[in-house]
């Protein structure tokens, strides 16, 4: 039953704040790794099944008594599905040890899978308004975690994060009145079918214009970007390896393609438009990232810039084009959620962001600084890591698809990439050691794990990438490929 | 012209919120601001939502504001700014002009609602839309705990050890420090 996605992490958020006044620390990590282990086994093993022929309208059930509760599991759902799973889990075990010193544990893990719960529901939804809903879940819980240590810098981006993502939302429900107004529905079988008896493109381009604003914003694409490099670093490590590894490619990313792609179908003008923006995003983030001295703020920036690539691989639509772009997404989950962690051990070790303060931590931080180099020459697209691959991906599809000028702006992207995360790793754990860190010691155990299990992951996805491809990445491309056929065959459910 | 003038009454409110630097008076032109958007949501015979507009929106959270202001207010005198004054009526004048040459136009080529999905009020809420109950239930949830986890007693605020800003870059405890 797929509705568990959703109703398990809520359930569990809300008995956690309870329990935590029995057990302040070990039954909250116990029962917050516990869900997402359990979300993620459940998403490989029994979940996987379901699409085997495609995707299936799951009706949910409350004591027997059928609710009117249908979700939609499909390839590409279940993918993003798995990938929240996978990186949720790693950021559970990794907030063991680093949550420690914030106090009130329960009620952080609380909001964290509140978090995941609204990102589950988002990816289940079969309509653009719970689409929007859930996508408020995720967001309300998620400005309560950045400002979670409550300093004046988190309060201050969580302020702008929300004040952004309000008109975001904003931007999001004008178009869903816009759609419903026109087509009387918001399902997206109603709406893909009622968009197109009507034929009404120039009011189709004025919401795809506002989805475009919405989205965009949370997916902090360029020109949307501005409130992301204060938001991410702001917030506990674990929690800006979520919006960086997850958020912004749920809320923004995947949201946005479900729409354009499944139910209102790319246009020649939208495809030119996603691949100026993802262009403009690789370059402004990977040129913003290279002048940063702060260690979060640069992967901050570099996020930017990443997900520019999977906007520019998803928005060209051809087959290849998506895989790369979903390829990306996947990867840019595991590396750019790693490097955060890694970050966050550095600054609970030393007390400090700046990249000019730190130097030859590798020798008293070795795990950290293997498993930083990895995820480093991963997002730098160097073979044979995971990186490498999608990006090898993104600019074949565009080389295909005769936009040879992007693909070697693409791949100058990625020189500039590559530029920056060799500075990040000279500056943070190459050279001589500085004095003031001869003391500092390795990451604690848990946090050793979670990063170290992100980091065979890279090289696990980029060595047995046939296999990922085969069997998560193909039937997600597959769904998006399809384009609205896939909304129509859900129409009357 | 009702309605034209319930929606420059809910606009021009809307802004004076934003403008007045004294918040009681910024709360007090909010709720003001949603009683015209109440009276508009009866108007258009959505009634419903102007019972929940006034109820909630006027009602219960400018209750709330007030509350919450009187009880963190200071004696001294809040100095309105000027520069405001002047930009928000001009960027309200921009946006009216758009509106009238673009939106009118735009909501022209909107055809009337096809098989709109229809019923009373409870059958809409809890048999059309019980999924969005659930992320309802969520929402407020999320509220909750994050009001239990921002206000939680007994932390120093790490960023006022230094009130440049810089604190996010150095003035973090290593580990083996504590906050509390």
């Amino acid at each position: 039953m797929i509705f568990l996605f959703i109703i398990v992490p809520l359930v569990m958020a809300s008995l956690l704040p309870l329990l935590g006044k029995f057990s302040k620390r070990f039954l909250p990590d116990l029962l917050a790794n516990a869900t997402m282990l359990f979300l993620l086994v459940y998403a490989v093993i029994s979940a996987k099944p379901l699409i085997a022929n495609g995707g299936v309208i799951q009706q949910a059930f409350w004591f027997g008594a059928p609710l009117n509760i249908r979700l939609l599991l499909d390839g590409f759902s279940l993918f993003m599905l798995f990938t929240i799973s996978l990186v949720s889990f790693a950021v559970t075990v990794y907030s063991i040890n680093y949550m420690e010193h914030y106090g009130a544990k329960a009620n952080y893990y609380a909001l964290l899978l509140l978090m995941i719960a609204g990102m589950n529901g988002l990816v289940l939804a079969s309509d653009l308004f719970n689409i929007y809903l859930f996508l408020e879940v995720a967001a309300v819980a998620s400005y309560a975690l950045v400002a979670f240590g409550r300093g004046h810098d988190e309060l201050e981006a969580s302020f702008k994060y929300l004040m952004l993502s309000a008109v975001a939302s904003a931007f999001i429900l004008l178009s869903i009145a816009v759609i419903f107004a026109l087509t009387g529905g918001v399902s997206f079988g109603t709406v893909a079918h009622g968009l197109e008896t009507l034929n009404v493109r120039f009011v189709v381009g004025f919401c795809s214009g506002l989805f475009l604003m919405g989205f965009g914003l949370k997916a902090a694409l360029v020109p949307f970007h501005s409130w992301l490099p204060d938001a991410h670093p702001s917030a506990p490590a674990p929690i800006s390896a979520m919006l960086s590894g997850l958020l912004i490619k749920v809320s923004g990313v995947y949201a946005m393609m479900r729409v354009f792609l499944n139910v209102f179908g790319l246009t020649p003008a939208l495809t030119t438009v996603l691949a100026v923006l993802g262009i403009a995003s690789i370059f402004v983030g990977a040129l913003a990232a290279l002048g940063q001295n702060d260690i979060k703020r640069m992967l901050a920036y570099s996020s930017i810039s990443q997900i520019g690539y999977v906007v520019l691989g998803l928005g060209i639509g051809t087959p290849l084009g998506i895989l790369g772009g979903l390829f990306h997404l996947f990867n840019h989950a595991l590396f750019k959620s790693l490097l955060f962690l890694n970050a966050g051990a550095i600054e609970q070790s030393t007390g400090t962001r700046s990249l000019d303060k730190m130097g030859g931590l590798a020798r008293v931080m070795p795990v950290t600084a293997a498993t930083s180099a990895v995820a480093s020459l991963s997002i730098a697209g160097v073979p044979p890591l995971n990186g490498f691959w999608s990006k090898l991906l993104i600019i074949i599809a565009l080389v295909q698809a005769k936009m040879v000028l992007l693909a070697v702006l693409a791949v100058l992207g990625s020189v500039v990439t590559l530029w920056y995360y060799l500075v990040l790793q000279h500056q943070a754990f190459f050279g001589k050691l500085n004095e003031a860190w001869k003391s500092v010691k390795e990451a604690p155990f848990w946090m050793s794990v979670s990063t170290v299990l992100l980091a065979l992951l890279c090289i696990v996805v980029g060595l047995a990438f046939p296999f990922v491809i085969h069997s998560w990445l193909q039937p997600a491309a597959d769904i998006l490929g399809k384009g609205v056929s896939v909304a129509m065959g859900f129409i009357g459910f | 012209m009702l309605h034209l003038l319930l929606l420059i009454g809910l606009v021009a409110f809307s802004i004076l919120a934003i403008l007045i630097r004294d918040l009681l008076k910024s709360a007090i032109s909010l709720a003001v601001a949603s009683v015209f958007l109440a009276v508009l949501f009866f108007e258009m015979n959505a009634v419903y939502a102007g019972v929940f507009e006034v109820s909630v929106v006027a009602g219960l959270i400018t209750v709330l504001f007030i509350t919450a202001i009187a009880l963190t207010r200071s004696d001294v005198d809040v100095v309105e700014s000027r520069s405001h004054l002047i930009v928000f009526p001009l960027f309200f004048l921009v946006l009216a002009v758009i509106d009238i040459l673009v939106m009118k136009r735009l909501l022209g080529r909107i055809p009337a609602m096809v098989n709109p999905e229809s019923g009373t009020f409870a059958e809409v809420l809890w048999n059309q839309r019980t999924f969005d109950l659930v992320g309802q239930i969520g929402v407020i949830f999320a509220g909750v705990l994050s009001v239990l986890a921002l206000f939680r007693p007994g932390e120093k605020d790490p960023g006022h050890e230094s009130p440049t800003g810089d604190a996010a870059l150095t003035g973090r405890q290593p580990r083996g420090g504590s906050h509390e």
